[in-house]
């Protein structure tokens, strides 16, 4: 009866249409704003789960771009090694060492004869994407260990093996095809019994141990030599755009595949970057638009509000009454705004799920930490005006 | 419960020679629960400010006014209300009636305004006993002046208290309302043990006065 009386004698002039257009357009900031935390977070998740982890998108191998000016000087020098460790999008270094004597490999079997000159790269074991292997070596060895890039069988299975009317070799197969490896030294050469371990998508290179990569050099008696030409680096984001400038900057070059994605990704941050300041200014609009409001119809029934305490109603009673009065409708507002954005979430999600990206059902809880955030920020301003204003 | 007025001087009244000859005036005077106190004075002598610095309305004053050992001065806006919803009641010689809405939620208003301890239908018998239960549901800014008064007592009525302040409240009264109102706010000053301080320009006889002052 009580807070009748007081809607009738106080809020005789409450704009309602005004209101929920203010309302709508809080709504609409809070949606803005959400969507752009959101966003961020799911792009987070597809960086760091591991289900969406593609093999080849963390890793980039580097070299120094190769052109007229730079043949024959396409070492890495350790400043700029340093430099590039260094780098916000660095994790890790790993240095490819190439092998520095004359090999080759051959068939041991005549189903399948091949004989071809070849050379070998080594890398830290950190940066193998081959796991439950071991891929190590010692000169009594049964064999050496080898890991071939994936596109190499691929060439054979779908090219070579149709043209010479070979048979096509699954993976299994490969593996259990042992094979020669002769390195050649001022001693003579030296042959080994080899064998597949692994399929590397990560690095296009014939790998072997670093400990056979050292032993052959040793063994070809090469000028012993630590110039680096190739690097492999874990990043967090390749399409980080601040890759692509450090390698432009400093005439590097990597497998542009990998790195496409940055031009998106600079074209997302914009758009996402303009939809949260979008929201931003709408959000500190409508605040102030709540603000104006209250003010507005406090300060049109200051006379029955003045009475009204001057008969004993508390300013409490009253602040009580107008915070119930103005603070659910926001609160419906943003509570809308989350959940268009939990929709959309989830929309997304079920959308992108058919294209084999994974990411959550429901909104992050930054994202929705932000929705708490924003509905605590309401409160208390909502709270501030009506206390402002009321004593006064 | 008392109040305890120490040499209390209205500003606005002080160089009036009429502050030297009254009772409270510039005195130290108490005004205790249950007792009823007669203020008489003609016009312009400050009944009417008295009853605002009584009600906390008016701080403009020379002196020290308190409330149960509360100083008036310097009360909070919360305490203060808690004081008139629970220990003052009042009746304003301008009535101080909401005009647009209607007798009755004048009335509920401050019934409702605190936990109720008059029940809505004991409200109606006090309108009946007088004769305003026909107009309950007018807007109180087209009743006549004695209806409005009538309507202010019974308002006053609704609340618990332990002070009735009451201002030339039966001034457009006729006689046999003024005896009516005057019984029904003995009575319920009565249930509360309440004292009366009631303002008039003249003398009367409606209550029985414990302390007869002149303003």
């Amino acid at each position: 009866m009580f807070n009748s009386l007081l809607k009738k004698l106080i809020l005789k002039q409450s704009g309602k249409t005004k209101i929920w257009i203010a309302r709508g357009g809080l709504g609409i900031a809070i949606f803005l704003l959400l969507t752009a935390i959101q966003i961020q977070s799911n792009y987070d998740f597809l960086l760091n789960n591991q289900t969406n982890k593609d093999s080849i998108g963390d890793f980039l191998v580097i070299n120094k771009m190769l052109n007229n000016e730079t043949i024959g000087n396409t070492e890495i020098d350790s400043s700029l090694i340093l430099k590039l460790k260094e780098q916000s999008f660095t994790e890790s270094i790993g240095i490819l060492t190439p092998s520095r004597f004359k090999a080759s490999i051959q068939s041991i079997s005549d189903r399948f004869p091949f004989y071809t000159d070849i050379s070998f790269e080594s890398v830290p074991d950190s940066f193998i994407d081959i796991r439950n292997i071991n891929f190590s070596w010692k000169p009594d060895a049964d064999f050496v260990p080898v890991i071939v890039p994936n596109m190499f069988l691929d060439i054979y299975n779908f090219q070579f093996s149709i043209s010479q009317n070979l048979p096509q070799l699954s993976p299994e197969i490969v593996k259990m095809i042992v094979f020669k490896i002769t390195v050649y030294g001022n001693r003579g050469p030296v042959q080994f019994n080899a064998k597949i371990v692994g399929f590397s998508d990560r690095i296009a290179s014939m790998l072997v141990p670093t400990q056979f990569i050292e032993w052959g050099n040793q063994y070809a008696d090469t000028k012993e030599s630590n110039s680096v030409s190739r690097l492999v680096i874990k990043t967090k984001d390749p399409s980080d755009p601040s890759i692509a400038r450090f390698l432009m900057e400093n005439q590097l070059n990597t497998n542009n595949e990998k790195l496409r994605f940055s031009k998106y990704r600079k074209i997302i941050d914009t758009v996402v970057s303009i939809a949260g300041f979008t929201g931003l200014i709408m959000l500190a609009f409508s605040l102030l638009i709540f603000t104006l409001f209250i003010q507005l119809n406090i300060a049109n029934s200051k006379e029955e509000i003045g009475l009204l305490i001057i008969l004993g109603a508390s300013p409490n009673q009253l602040s009580r009454f107008l915070f119930r009065h103005f603070f659910p409708g926001n609160l419906i507002s943003i509570l809308a705004g989350i959940f268009l954005v939990s929709l959309l979430q989830f929309l997304l999600q079920q959308l992108l799920q058919t294209q084999a990206i994974l990411i959550p059902a429901f909104i992050s809880n930054t994202t929705l930490i932000s929705g708490i955030v924003l509905i605590a920020l309401l409160w208390y301003i909502t709270v501030k005006t009506i206390k402002k204003y009321i004593y006064w | 419960m008392q109040f305890e007025l120490s040499s209390i001087i209205p500003k606005a009244i002080a160089d009036r020679p009429s502050v030297m000859q009254s009772d409270i005036w510039g005195l130290k005077i108490n005004f205790s629960k249950g007792k009823n106190i007669k203020i008489t004075a003609p016009s312009g002598t400050g009944k009417t400010t008295l009853v605002n610095i009584l009600y906390g309305l008016n701080k403009n004053y020379t002196g020290q006014l308190l409330y149960n050992q509360k100083d008036l001065a310097t009360i909070t806006p919360a305490e203060l209300s808690n004081l008139r919803q629970i220990h003052w009641s009042i009746v304003f010689q301008d009535l101080k009636l909401f005009p647009a809405i209607t007798a009755r939620e004048n009335i509920e208003l401050k019934r409702t305004m605190q936990k109720p301890v008059v029940a809505s239908s004991e409200m109606e018998q006090m309108a009946k006993m007088l004769g305003i239960d026909s107009i309950l549901n007018q807007p109180a800014g087209i009743c006549s002046y004695g209806e409005q008064q009538r309507i202010a007592i019974v308002r006053a009525l609704m609340q618990p208290f332990d002070f009735l302040i009451l201002d030339e409240p039966f001034s457009h009264l006729d006689i046999n309302n003024k005896k009516k109102a005057a019984q029904l706010i003995q009575r319920e000053c009565e249930k509360r043990g309440a004292g009366i301080i009631i303002t008039d320009l003249d003398k009367d006889e409606y209550f029985d006065y414990q302390e007869n002052l002149k303003l």
